[in-house]
């Protein structure tokens, strides 16, 4: 319910979202610059010539007028050109990639609470049986191997040895052909982004659930005669979504760093491959643009995960 | 402190029959780790992995830098069991020098972040107050930014080096340690034993490091255990993006990007590293959990 106190709220928590986006986008506006090094490094360009091409992208001047400079053109949508594919302007650039980031994030995301909780919850009612050995077992082999590990395993496997089977439907890297990837196409790299992580809401699911189930509420919606499918969906995971809801946050943090690697593995073009490949031919602009929109995204996401918490318990209020 | 487990069962109990022999709280823990087959079987693959990268200063099957030691992209056969890599480098000697810099980015780490986390920790939850509240708004926006871009940035930043991955990595995981020890220390300095101290005219500095620390071991152990497989996991992620060590150490993260712009023709150039990263993160992960089930029974998973 949208009472003023939750009004206020969210509007200190955008205000706060700001302002972090705010320190986030100079640190690393300061560090990129500060950086041994430029754009031009491989154009072996030196002295005067190196000189001019500085002068003519401003890049000459102190870094604070620079960072400045950034400011009032982001705030008016802007983020600048990058400097080594000559005159692409940047936000058009990574808005069409945040699109496609977004929808293998999100894919990704949907695994790893799905699988995640599916598995916290059969391990915690089935406790101390072989399923919950095996889950949990299972668990720990999630968030042991790399996603980048996981990602060449499913090249291999689909891309190659099932390449017959599958009528060569999952060719890696991509060919993008359209804005948006198939679903067959990203399932791939969605599950092998979540499944990284899925493993540790097994891990949290099952101990709240274990913890749930022994409380009074518990107990008495059994004695009323509830049937336990109901017990344990309606009034147990409810109560245990709590925990799980608290670490949502830091799988958002994690889904957008795995995507760089599983983008750059799979040939994705979405936001984590325009990462890698700024940071390696020191794009810089490109940097400072994508890493801005990333700490805004995080704050979002986690905004939007502390209202989630006023919908699954609505003891908490804001 | 470490005897007080079995110092602190009910009076009653020690002349019948469920005395037992007293053993310190360490000898207990490790009877419970032996007994756990998983936390054994990490135990063994580590010992192995720590051989062999020792043995990787004196010996390695070829030189692990040497070009063209073999053909380019041998198949693995009994002279190369790994097979070799684009370069004709034998890959088992590249992968038991990329142990060494693994356990050495692991262990370092953990040091770094043993040493900050547990510093900051201590004082957050020992002085509490607005002191708390400055380094929990620290801690609070380290939690909110990607860190692991933070590390590509800082590393980025810091040039390449072993030293400067540790430290980049050490970055963005210090805060749970932190968050852990800041959470024993506001529970431990309310204790009796602390109070006791305070009250016979010790200091700060001895109350947090004579008291506060050494009755907060345990967890703080297990916590560090767990840093271990992060670092390499970060470390192997880094260095998978080109940002590793300079170019000709061997580093499993690097050995697995160089391959796969071949996975297709020769998959065992990526499925070693693959492999040997995995192990040993699993290892790791499992030797954690052994740890935290031996000497800290209390903490749920």
């Amino acid at each position: 319910m949208l009472t003023r106190g939750t009004v206020v709220y969210i509007g200190q928590r955008v205000l706060l979202i700001g302002f972090t986006v705010l320190v986030v986008s100079f640190g690393v506006f300061y560090a990129v610059h500060s950086l041994p090094g430029n754009a031009f490094i491989t154009e072996r360009v030196h002295g005067q010539a190196l000189q001019a091409l500085l002068h003519q992208h401003g890049l000459d001047r102190p870094i604070v007028v620079q960072y400045w400079d950034f400011l009032r053109s982001a705030i008016h949508g802007d983020l600048g050109q990058s400097f080594v594919i000559q005159g692409e302007a940047i936000t058009p650039l990574v808005i069409r990639e945040l699109s496609v980031s977004m929808e293998l994030g999100g894919a990704a995301l949907l695994i790893t609470v799905g699988l995640g909780m599916l598995f916290g919850v059969l391990a915690a009612i089935r406790q101390n049986t072989w399923v919950d050995y095996t889950l949990t077992t299972f668990a720990v082999i999630g968030y042991s191997v790399p996603s980048f590990v996981l990602a060449s395993l499913f090249v291999l496997i689909f891309g190659l040895w099932l390449h017959d089977v599958t009528g060569g439907a999952f060719f890696y890297p991509l060919v993008w052909t359209g804005t948006y990837g198939t679903l067959a196409e990203l399932s791939i790299p969605a599950l092998a982004l979540g499944l990284y992580t899925s493993g540790q809401v097994t891990r949290i699911t099952r101990a709240a659930m274990l913890d749930v189930v022994q409380q009074d509420y518990i107990r008495t919606a059994r004695a009323k005669g509830l049937k336990p499918v109901t017990v344990t969906l309606r009034h147990a995971l409810r109560n245990a979504m709590v925990p799980v809801t608290s670490i949502l946050g830091p799988l958002v943090v994690s889904i957008i760093a795995g995507s760089v690697v599983i983008e750059t593995i799979f040939g994705i073009p979405g936001l984590g491959k325009e990462f890698a490949r700024s940071i390696t031919s020191h794009d810089y602009n490109v940097t400072v643009g994508v890493f801005t929109i990333f700490a805004a995204l995080i704050g979002v996401a986690n905004l939007g995960v502390d209202l989630l918490y006023t919908v699954i318990d609505p003891r908490i209020r804001y | 402190m470490a005897t007080t487990v079995v110092a602190a069962l009910p009076q009653e109990y020690s002349g019948g029959t469920l005395a037992r022999e007293q053993v310190s709280l360490w000898r207990d823990g490790v009877r419970r780790l032996r007994r756990n087959k998983l936390a054994l079987a990490a135990v063994i693959y580590l010992a192995i992995l720590v051989v062999m990268s020792i043995v990787a200063f004196v010996w390695t099957p070829y030189k692990p830098n040497a070009i063209g030691a073999c053909e380019t992209y041998t198949t693995p056969s009994g002279a190369h069991p790994f097979g070799c890599d684009e370069l004709g480098r034998d890959s088992l000697s590249r992968l038991m020098v990329g142990a060494q810099l693994s356990l050495a980015v692991g262990l370092g780490t953990a040091l770094i972040v043993l040493f900050v986390g547990v510093t900051v920790g201590l004082v957050a939850g020992y002085f509490r107050g607005p002191v708390d509240s400055a380094i929990s708004l620290v801690i609070n926006i380290f939690y909110g930014i990607p860190t692991l871009l933070v590390a590509l940035v800082l590393y980025t930043l810091l040039g390449p080096g072993l030293v400067n991955i540790m430290i980049a990595i050490s970055a963005t995981i210090w805060m749970d340690m932190a968050r852990l020890v800041r959470g024993q220390t506001l529970s431990i300095r309310e204790r009796e034993f602390v109070e006791a101290a305070r009250a016979s005219g010790a200091r700060s500095g001895k109350i947090l490091f004579g008291h506060i620390f050494p009755n907060a071991l345990g967890p703080i152990i297990v916590q560090a255990t767990f840093v271990i497989p992060v670092a390499i996991l970060t470390a192997a992620f880094l260095s998978f993006l080109g940002l590793g060590v300079a170019p000709p150490q061997a580093d499993w993260g690097g050995m697995a990007a160089e391959g796969l712009q071949a996975i297709r023709y020769v998959p065992h150039i990526v499925l070693a590293p693959s492999i040997a990263i995995s192990l040993t993160l699993l290892a790791f992960n499992f030797f954690g959990d052994g740890l935290r089930d031996a000497f800290d029974p209390r903490q749920k998973r």
